[in-house]
């Protein structure tokens, strides 16, 4: 609302105007835009065939393994971070470590590795991957397991069952899986504030700073969380008629 | 011959999901030795062994009164939120209203909208209210975002209790509140008990929302992120990230466990 009413000048869409007309914001926006799809599309290809193994190979242990692989995302978040910055840094532990194995000389560290884009993405991904299998397992373990043994008779091989059958009837999971990442990832401001740097400053990051006590400007800092919450809604709801539509075809 | 996997399949996704572990849990293993390592980075190699690190930060009085801090905001928040999730669950379940679907739809908005959204627009109405930053402020930013949480774990529950024992209740005499006493909170306990431990370890981990609301007195979380400001703290970070690590994960492993055991003496399907 403030955005709207921004206090004693009364009514104006001028913040509005100044961010539909700025380059900055929203080329900050398609940046972080196109790392959080990075990051849910790498987070769903490592959940899936996790989920997969999980609920369809018939292991007797399955929910035991389950919860071993949900139980880190249960644990605090920030010091799930914290654990990757003790580790990528120039003089972190995996540097360090390659120094003393004589794998790479004093000089050469890999750098690049903290406070950077990829920091930020291999992190988020990280802190994701246990949450999205969840989704992608309840699809699968409800797949009814006699459509496979119909493919198989009717002469599909496994590949063809699981690209016309599993797949199919799995990708509402898929998909509940994949904005799970997208959605928090793309408002994200922790990751990229403690391991991405500049080169790995997100959206979330600037919002974060228009409120903060450096330069702060509430009005344009309101229409860029307004902006994230209209795009967050417009596709909440597309995946909602989808996976409507996903349950009329189904039943 | 299994339809969904063949052997060799079967092998490669067993190795697969071995990597992710590994993946998951290497980073809380390297967090456990460096916090035993006497030194003041975390580098290899290793050199030695120390508890050093646990000795200060339980010396460390600002780390203690943030985590006594975090506790009291996520026990007041967790209770609320699961006192609130309760009454609108089962109002959800078991009554009919007009715009049933859009109540549903508001209430579990928030997991849908990113926290640095929620923060914005609870720092904004907190000012315009004038109401100053405080531990009340970050509980009332705590109980919007769990609420969702507890009324997921809820929901599925009461629609699993059979709705004639309530009717039955009802037959017998008992009014409303007796009816939920002795019937319906009964057998939705143990749910109740997951609602409560999700809300409180999500408010006792809550940096994003909490940033923009606390007040003078500082949570564990925020408290956490300053420290990691300084290099100097860093050794005793690692320890207290390992005890909070290893205590959520005992605490997780053994909800669960509970929670099982709990269902199956109910008699109600386990999920």
């Amino acid at each position: 609302m403030y955005s709207l009413f921004p206090g004693k000048h009364g009514f104006t869409l001028e913040a509005w105007r100044a961010f539909v007309h700025s380059s900055v914001y929203l080329s900050l926006f398609w940046k972080s835009v196109k790392m959080s799809l990075i990051v849910s599309a790498v987070v769903v290809a490592l959940a899936y065939p996790v989920a997969y193994y999980l609920a369809l190979s018939g292991t007797k242990r399955k929910y035991v393994l389950l919860l071993v692989l949900i139980a880190p995302f249960l644990t605090s978040y920030l010091l799930r971070v914290l654990a990757w910055k003790v580790i990528l840094g120039d003089q972190g532990v995996l540097n360090t470590f390659l120094f003393w194995t004589g794998l790479r000389s004093h000089d050469h560290p890999i750098s690049q590795l903290l406070y950077s884009r990829f920091a930020v993405m291999l992190v988020l991904a990280y802190v994701w991957v246990p949450f999205v299998a969840l989704p992608i397992f309840v699809a699968l373990e409800s797949l009814d397991r006699r459509l496979l043994e119909a493919a198989s008779d009717l002469g599909a091989s496994r590949r063809q069952a699981f690209v016309r059958v599993t797949l199919p009837l799995s990708m509402p999971g898929v998909v509940a899986g994949f904005l799970f990442v997208f959605i928090p990832t793309l408002g994200e401001f922790i990751t990229p504030s403690l391991v991405g740097g500049t080169s790995g400053y997100m959206y979330g990051n600037q919002i974060v700073d228009l409120f903060g006590t450096g330069f702060p400007d509430w009005e344009t800092g309101s229409v860029l969380a307004i902006f994230l919450l209209g795009v967050v809604a417009a596709l909440t709801l597309v995946f909602a008629r989808f996976s409507q539509i996903r349950d009329v075809a189904a039943s | 011959m299994d339809v969904a996997l063949s052997k060799t399949g079967s092998r490669v996704l067993k190795v697969f999901f071995a990597l992710v572990v590994v993946f998951l849990y290497a980073p809380i293993a390297i967090l456990i030795v460096f916090s035993f390592n006497n030194s003041d980075l975390p580098t290899f190699p290793l050199s030695g062994f120390t508890l050093r690190w646990y000795h200060q930060f339980i010396a460390n009085g600002d780390l203690r009164n943030a985590l006594e801090t975090s506790a009291i905001v996520a026990a007041i928040s967790s209770v609320c939120a699961v006192v609130l999730g309760v009454l609108a669950s089962i109002a959800l379940v078991r009554r009919r209203f007009r715009g049933k679907a859009a109540v549903s739809a508001l209430l579990l908005s928030p997991l849908v909208i990113p926290y640095v959204v929620f923060g914005v627009s609870l720092l904004l109405l907190f000012h315009r209210l004038g109401i100053p930053r405080s531990m009340l402020t970050v509980v009332i930013g705590h109980i919007v975002i769990t609420l969702p949480y507890t009324i997921l774990v809820l929901v599925p529950r009461l629609q699993q209790i059979d709705v004639s024992l309530e009717e039955a209740a009802y037959d017998l005499g008992a009014g409303p509140m007796t009816t939920f006493r002795a019937v319906t909170l009964p057998l939705i306990l143990p749910a109740v008990f997951s609602a409560l431990l999700i809300a409180f370890t999500t408010s006792f981990d809550e940096y994003a929302v909490a940033s923009f609301v606390v007040g003078p007195r500082t949570t564990f979380p925020i408290f956490l992120y300053s420290a990691l400001r300084f290099p100097s703290q860093l050794p005793q970070v690692i320890a207290v990230a390992v005890v909070v690590i290893v205590i959520s994960l005992i605490v997780v492993i053994a909800a669960e466990v509970g929670r099982r055991i709990a269902e199956r003496r109910l008699g109600a399907p386990v999920l």
